[in-house]
């Protein structure tokens, strides 16, 4: 491909008027993400219908940035080489979190529950479950 | 970074007839923006750690606040968003300009961005102005956030009150001291005092009953209801808990004027759409520790966050700074789509912390 092709590949036939519809659309995806939080949300009891619908939004913002803005549409393929690799190994990098970090709460030492946050009502019986279960065991071991 | 299918110098000067001289590029883009691309992906890595980190943390953790009980306001953050979107477009259209090479237009939308990152970095500033006035800090000196009512908790608005009642001691004796009782200052410190008293009553009695362990659903609902006193203004039950103290009717008495002043419309005006509003907020003196749970990870994972952001458009606007003595022709044209790549990138990070943070 030489230089001249190159440049002309390179966002010319964007026009402006795309940019403008692109602004638009953002706009109107973030007033959505916001509905969310006014009262006419049909959702309230359910946040996770509110959340995987924020997601679903901002997933699709993105992507208008990344297209658009970013001319990333309008480039050649060496674009995949650069962003799928970061995104598998951001994707490995979060996984890796889940045994330790999200799943903490399921081993709870007595010191741990001790100084950690009171849970929520509706969350409570699984949590104090557990830590008798702790409790119960460090005794039959103390009793060994 | 390009493979060449000419043959060397010396091979070319021999045989002039060679049919490709052709130079192929092995990746059909600039230096600079395989160099920023490069970077973006690493930023694609450190983000993605951040923000999953966020997730995990979040959706793992025993209990999580509320928006409106660490004082996030969501227009807030619908309006910065709106700002960052709208510099996403002015920078955009900068590029469309040096493309033109309309120099001069190129450095409107690039000063204009500038203006707006500016905004955006000013509303955070005044949000992060907002979490310390209330005590949200994410280290220890300085944050009066506690995971729950507990005796700790009790014990460390003790200390406040007392050291606050010490002080207001030493200012009252000093105006006695001076012969200016009946100055307004002099007024001011006797009231404090006087609420001053009601709590250290109040308080002394539920800590008192949750120390001595005699009914723990008792004392764990009291120690509750102070925490909701001084977090939210809820009213606290009538009478002293721990009836066989000599001070029982002075806790009694001490209940009653504090409920006074949660019944206080006036007040309750004022708060509506704040989020949480105590005694704390009416009396900004206070400054007593404060009870959310999950509030500490909470505080450390909204400021990690939103400070490594922060910290990117501070770069981006040092960086549109520095281009608005140059002049943004079409010589330009491929720097200003550098930074432009990587101000998206910003705007792209805000546009997942903002549900995140705001919204979830």
């Amino acid at each position: 491909m030489s230089e001249h092709a190159h440049a002309h590949d390179d966002g010319h036939d964007v026009g402006l008027a795309k940019y403008v519809y692109v602004f638009l659309a953002l706009c109107v995806l973030t007033s959505m993400s916001f509905f969310t939080y006014s009262s006419y949300w049909p959702f309230p009891d359910q946040p996770n219908i509110g959340r995987a619908f924020m997601m679903a939004v901002s997933c699709t913002k993105a992507m208008l940035v990344i297209l658009f803005f970013m001319h990333v549409k309008y480039e050649a393929n060496w674009k995949y080489v650069l962003t799928i690799p970061a995104a598998f190994m951001s994707l490995f990098l979060l996984l890796a979190l889940v045994p330790d970090i999200g799943m903490r709460g399921r081993w709870l030492s007595e010191e741990r529950r001790l100084y950690m946050a009171e849970p929520p009502a509706e969350t409570e019986e699984p949590v104090v479950k557990h830590a008798e279960a702790g409790e119960g065991g460090a005794e039959t071991e103390a009793e060994h | 970074m390009a493979t060449t299918h000419a043959p060397s110098e010396a091979e070319h000067g021999g045989h002039d007839h060679h049919p490709s001289l052709e130079y192929h590029p092995g990746l059909p883009l600039s230096n600079g923006k395989l160099i920023v691309w490069l970077f973006l992906s690493t930023e694609i890595m450190f983000f993605a750690a951040l923000i999953g980190t966020y997730i995990v943390i979040r959706f793992g953790a025993p209990a999580w606040p509320t928006p409106h009980d660490v004082h996030l306001s969501e227009p807030i953050g619908a309006f910065n968003t709106f700002v960052l979107i709208c510099s996403s477009v002015t920078v955009v259209l900068g590029l469309e300009a040096a493309k033109a090479n309309k120099a001069s237009s190129a450095k409107g939308w690039i000063l204009a961005t500038l203006v707006l990152g500016s905004v955006f970095l000013g509303v955070k500033l005044y949000e992060y102005g907002q979490k310390f006035s209330h005590g949200i800090y994410p280290v220890d000196p300085h944050s009066r956030i506690y995971e729950k009512a507990d005796l700790n908790y009790a014990a460390a608005v003790r200390h406040r009150l007392e050291s606050l009642k010490g002080e207001y001691d030493a200012q009252a004796a000093q105006f006695q001291q001076d012969e200016q009782q009946d100055s307004e200052a002099a007024k001011q410190v006797q009231s404090r005092l006087a609420l001053l008293g009601n709590l250290i009553a109040y308080e002394r009695d539920v800590e008192t009953a949750a120390a001595t362990d005699q009914n723990v659903a008792a004392a764990r609902a009291a120690l509750n209801e102070m925490a909701g006193l001084i977090m939210h203004k809820e009213p606290v039950g009538g009478t002293a808990i721990v009836a066989d103290d000599p001070d029982a009717d002075k806790a009694t008495a001490a209940r009653a004027e504090l409920n006074k002043l949660v019944h206080d419309e006036e007040h309750h005006e004022e708060a509506a759409g704040h989020g949480a509003h105590g005694l704390n907020d009416d009396y900004e003196w206070l400054k007593l520790p404060i009870v959310i749970p999950g509030g500490n990870m909470w505080a450390s994972t909204y400021f990690l966050l939103t400070g490594f952001h922060a910290i990117h458009v501070l770069v981006g606007l040092i960086v549109f700074a520095i281009m608005i003595p140059m002049t943004l022709g079409v010589a330009a044209a491929g720097f200003v789509e550098n930074i432009g790549l990587y101000w998206h990138f910003v705007d792209l990070v805000w546009i997942f912390l903002f549900p995140l943070l705001y919204l979830f």
